[in-house]
């Protein structure tokens, strides 16, 4: 992927970190873990690049973080959605649709414009 | 779940910034590991799953540092946040709680009120007249020359340079390089003023004679017409116009345009009003009230026969300069000191020669700062000043006190409150923080309404000054000391409560049934924080209530005082005969003519005159030989005189102690004589044989007649100096200006009238003033009087406030104990058992307060030691006085509570537990 996408990219990240806390607090892992089984791992090329999108989102204020015990026993901090947050899930995924389909109509045109 | 997170995010915010880093690196190194442990579950082994993970993981150190830098700002987001959310909650509510408690708000403002109040008044006092700079351009390079107290001076002699004659400034302004600009400031006699044409009586404003270039010099421009033009300081007589202050324009002139351009007389002469000065600018005199300033050239014109323009032995000026661009003050000081130095022994005569320049080598001509302007009063109240200064602070100290354990009550009182606070999480700090802005609160309140009654309270000090003009306006320096002394004031008496009730054990406050208990009640030992600070009142009141005593002791002293005269019996007439034109023998014949009148008056038993009068505030000097008496130095020459008529010192009460009295027969024709005072007596002829021995003075030769007890002539405090007096009539120039001494039988001040107009009639263009001796004495302890005075009223405060500590926590101490009294009564104690224990229990913290609070007294006192007169350091009424005050006001403090106490049945202590 080239450099231009990282806007794209970001926003998509975003919201996929949204939708996978839709269901209820996560870790950081368990977020990474369904983005990857979800999108067949075509999304994240590095897993890290996660984290700093979660405490951005923390920092906005539309997912909120606590500590508390994971599956297996260990500290583990665990982020949920804010009601801002599912809000942003919404509206977010709603633009994305509208956009998505909008460029891959457009992608997808085999023939060529009238000239006018 | 989020119950318990969120009050763990409470917790961790408090933990400071390092969990940052640690929770992040928790945070990823959890992902690794989880990553790990899948791999390994999915067959790879342990290190190259590791491998594997890390490598999914993408660059560690950049994730690592970006979400460390994302969260720092989150931080310092949600930390703003909550201070403001905080200190808002905390200013609500204290303000609540100030709400609820009414009466205790009332008496905690009222309290801070005065006690900042009397601070605040103090200092605006010490900011007026001490510390505020003259309100011109650039005031740090003036630079005055003389000694700025000496703004009446007026010298007849040998050459000055404390304050100088006109050629002796003449000759600095026409040489100076240093100075950039100088002007003279001179004293007017009293001035005799007609405003408006047919006025009947003329009115006396107050003025000085100034050079032209006074305002220019300073800079200071009118604010209608204009100010005084070089012209104006070159031919005597040849400049006849005044410029008024602001002041004087409004209340004379009711501010109005046309005042510029009338012409006023002034001793006889028309002067033209040619410009206002402007409503800040009150003069170059601090504490004097100026109306008007004349061009010194005016001066023979104004006052014909002195001729001060000309005669180099007439010192009388003071000088103002600027200092040049690029000099120093020790460079103007070198210079200046030389050219008087040179301009002054220039034309000292052949025999005078070495004394002078002795007497300048030893006290050289003051140069300094001229920033703060001239000033009579500033010397003479700023010891006054500071030791009020520190009687008012130690006031609020004893304010202190007492609120800290007004506070502490308080906060006892929610004890419990705090104690399930602090047990529900919340920081001691937070808690602290929160007891602190009620404090700093209440403080403020206090501080601001201290500083309204500092308005009425200034005034209230300069007017009993007694005569100093102040403009005790606020400025920015009172308004940021008030701000400061508010702020110290709610540390002192918040901060060591708020500790003290945050230090609380929970699971006691718990458990106790309905009412906290803090460590605060409980003290530490036996002695509480509250007895402690009781304790400290009381010792500080100790030191004012002593203080306090030996200044009203050294008052009752100046004023009963042995001063060597009939100080009850004298009326003072100062007389300006010169400038109703009388001399010599016609000068002589007004005088007998006088004294005849006054004699005549009923209930006058007799009369006199002199030069300088008593408590006139004239004094002069002369070198006189003595026959037998070698001197040793110029300075054994040196004596003060006076020249005085028959039976003077009959009628001013004061005790011939060897020869005879002045008599009719002293006269011109008569052969001439002196009489010496003891201490002269003493120091000429120290084996005796006065009498008969011959004195020579300014070519006069005298033989004395007598020798008369020591008169304190001019100030009640000045050491006895060596006085010749001689006879009026024998004098080669008879003083124009001189003062009858009237002996009455009774009160002076009921003959005052009556004498005006008896005298008047003599001759109604003679400026006549008459005043009681008793007033003119009570003037010239204004200082004491202000001092005595007002230490009295805080000391009585300070003892108000300390009884009111005491009462409070005896009432306290007692109230928590009733249980305990009521079980003694049960057991068969008295209700007298019970009041005396309590008692004994108040005059314990009482004595504890004494015992600290005297010798810190008996060391303070030394402050005092310049304004103290005939009181020793040690002295006994004072120190009994203040215990006696101090021992009755306690004892009275704690006998309500100890009654209460004893009061109180058993049966209703008992169920109350």
């Amino acid at each position: 992927m080239s450099d231009i996408d990282v806007g794209l990219m970001r926003g998509t990240l975003d919201l996929l970190i949204l939708k996978a806390l839709s269901w209820g607090p996560r870790h950081g892992y368990g977020v990474a873990d369904w983005i990857e089984v979800a999108t067949s791992a075509t999304l994240l090329v590095g897993e890290g690049t996660l984290y700093p999108a979660l405490h951005r989102l923390e920092r906005q204020g539309w997912v909120e973080a606590d500590w508390g015990l994971s599956e297996n026993n260990r500290h583990a901090k665990f982020y949920r959605l804010s009601r801002t947050g599912r809000a942003q899930l919404h509206t977010g995924a709603s633009t994305w649709h509208q956009f998505v389909e909008a460029a891959s109509r457009a992608l997808r045109t085999t023939t060529a414009p009238q000239q006018t | 779940m989020t119950d318990r997170a969120s009050r763990r995010l409470v917790f961790r915010l408090g933990e400071g910034a390092k969990h940052v880093e640690r929770d992040v690196d928790q945070e990823l190194a959890f992902h690794v590991e989880m990553r790990t442990r899948k791999l390994i579950a999915a067959g790879l082994d342990p290190d190259a799953a590791r491998e594997r993970a890390i490598e999914q993981f993408g660059d560690l150190r950049a994730v690592r540092a970006e979400c460390v830098d994302i969260d720092y700002g989150k931080e310092r987001a949600v930390r703003r946040t909550n201070y403001l959310s905080d200190l808002r909650q905390d200013v609500l509510y204290a303000l609540r709680a100030m709400r609820q408690n009414a009466g205790f708000t009332a008496v905690v403002l009222l309290t801070l009120a005065l006690g900042i109040g009397a601070n605040t008044s103090t200092f605006t006092l010490i900011d007026a007249l001490l510390l505020r700079t003259l309100p011109v351009p650039n005031p740090e390079r003036l630079v005055t020359v003389g000694n700025p107290a000496r703004t009446g001076g007026l010298s007849e002699g040998s050459p000055r340079n404390d304050i100088v004659s006109y050629p002796v400034f003449a000759d600095v302004r026409d040489q100076t390089h240093t100075l950039s600009g100088m002007y003279a400031s001179g004293r007017m006699d009293r001035l005799d003023v007609l405003v408006d044409k047919g006025q009947a009586e003329a009115e006396h404003p107050h003025g000085r004679f100034v050079s032209a270039t006074f305002f220019s010099v300073l800079g200071v421009p009118a604010v209608a017409g204009r100010t005084f033009t070089p012209d104006e300081d070159r031919i005597p007589a040849g400049a006849p116009v005044a410029v008024i202050s602001y002041g004087y324009w409004q209340s004379r002139f009711a501010g109005v345009r046309s005042a510029v351009g009338r012409t006023i007389s002034v001793n006889g002469v028309p002067l033209t009003i040619v410009g206002v000065a402007p409503a800040a600018f009150a003069g170059d005199i601090v504490g004097q009230r100026m109306d008007l300033w004349v061009p010194i050239m005016e001066q023979p014109a104004l006052m014909p026969n002195s001729p001060s323009l000309t005669d180099r032995s007439i010192s009388w000026l003071l000088i103002m300069g600027r200092r040049a661009p690029g000099v120093s003050l020790a460079q103007a000081r070198t210079e200046i000191r030389a050219i008087e130095n040179r301009s002054i022994l220039d034309h000292a005569s052949a025999g005078e020669r070495v004394s002078v320049q002795s007497g300048l080598r030893q006290s050289p001509a003051q140069v300094e700062s001229g920033a703060r302007g001239f000033s009579y009063y500033r010397h003479l109240f700023a010891a006054p000043l500071y030791i009020l200064m520190a009687a008012v602070g130690v006031v609020l100290l004893i304010v202190c006190a007492n609120l800290a354990n007004l506070m502490l009550a308080r906060a006892a009182a929610r004890g419990r409150e705090i104690g399930v606070r602090m047990a529900l999480g919340a920081g001691r700090l937070r808690l602290v923080q929160q007891l602190l802005t009620e404090s700093v609160l209440l403080a403020l309140v206090g501080g601001a309404l201290g500083a309204l009654l500092a308005v009425w309270g200034s005034s209230a000090l300069i007017a009993l000054t007694g005569g100093v003009a102040l403009d005790a306006r606020m400025d920015g320096r009172v308004l940021a000391f008030t701000a400061l002394l508010a702020l110290a004031t709610a540390i002192i008496f918040g901060l060591v409560p708020a500790l003290r009730a945050t230090r609380v054990e929970l699971a006691t406050v718990l458990r106790a049934q309905g009412r906290g208990v803090s460590s605060a009640e409980r003290g530490t030992g036996k002695l509480g924080l509250g007895k402690v600070l009781v304790i400290a009142q009381v010792a500080l009141s100790v030191l004012l209530l002593v203080g306090t005593g030996m200044l009203v002791r050294s008052m009752q002293r100046l004023q009963g005082s042995d001063i060597g005269v009939a100080r009850n019996q004298l009326l003072l007439v100062s007389v300006d005969a010169e400038r109703a034109g009388y001399k010599d023998a016609r000068l002589a014949s007004i005088m007998r003519d006088l004294t005849a009148r006054a004699t005549r008056i009923p209930g006058v038993e007799s009369v006199t005159l002199s030069e300088n009068g008593i408590f006139s505030g004239t004094e002069s000097g002369t070198n006189m030989q003595v026959e037998g008496f070698t001197a040793s130095t110029d300075a054994d020459t040196s004596i003060a005189y006076d020249d005085v008529g028959p039976a003077y010192f009959h009628t001013i009460g004061a005790h011939l102690l060897q020869g005879r009295d002045f008599e009719a027969r002293d006269n011109e024709s008569g052969q001439k004589v002196a009489v010496l005072n003891e201490t002269a007596a003493k120091f000429f002829f120290p084996h005796g044989g006065a009498l008969g021995a011959h004195v020579t003075s300014d070519s006069a030769t005298s033989e004395i007649v007598g020798i008369v007890s020591d008169v304190e002539e001019q100030s009640l405090r000045a050491d006895p100096m060596r006085r010749v007096y001689f006879s009026t009539f024998q004098m080669r120039n008879m003083p124009g200006r001189f003062s009858l001494e009237v002996r009455s039988a009774g009160d002076p001040g009921s003959l005052t009238e009556i004498v005006r107009r008896s005298l008047a009639s003599a001759d109604p263009s003679l400026a006549l003033r008459v005043q009681s001796l008793p007033d003119l004495i009570q003037e010239s302890i204004a200082q004491d009087r202000l001092l005595a005075r007002v230490v009295s009223v805080f000391g009585m405060l300070a003892l108000a406030l300390a009884a009111l500590g005491l009462y409070g926590v005896m009432t306290y101490a007692t109230t928590r104990r009733t249980s305990e009294f009521g079980l003694r009564m049960a057991l068969g104690a008295e209700p007298g058992d019970v009041t005396r224990l309590v008692l004994g229990e108040a005059m314990l913290l009482v004595a504890g307060g004494v015992i600290i609070g005297m010798p810190a007294a008996l060391a303070a006192v030394r402050l005092l030691r310049s304004q103290l007169y005939d009181v020793a350091l040690l002295d006994a009424p004072s120190i009994v006085a203040a215990l006696v005050v101090l021992g009755s006001s306690a004892a009275l403090a704690g006998y309500l509570p100890a009654r209460r106490a004893a009061r109180v049945g058993p049966l209703v202590a008992l169920r109350e537990s």
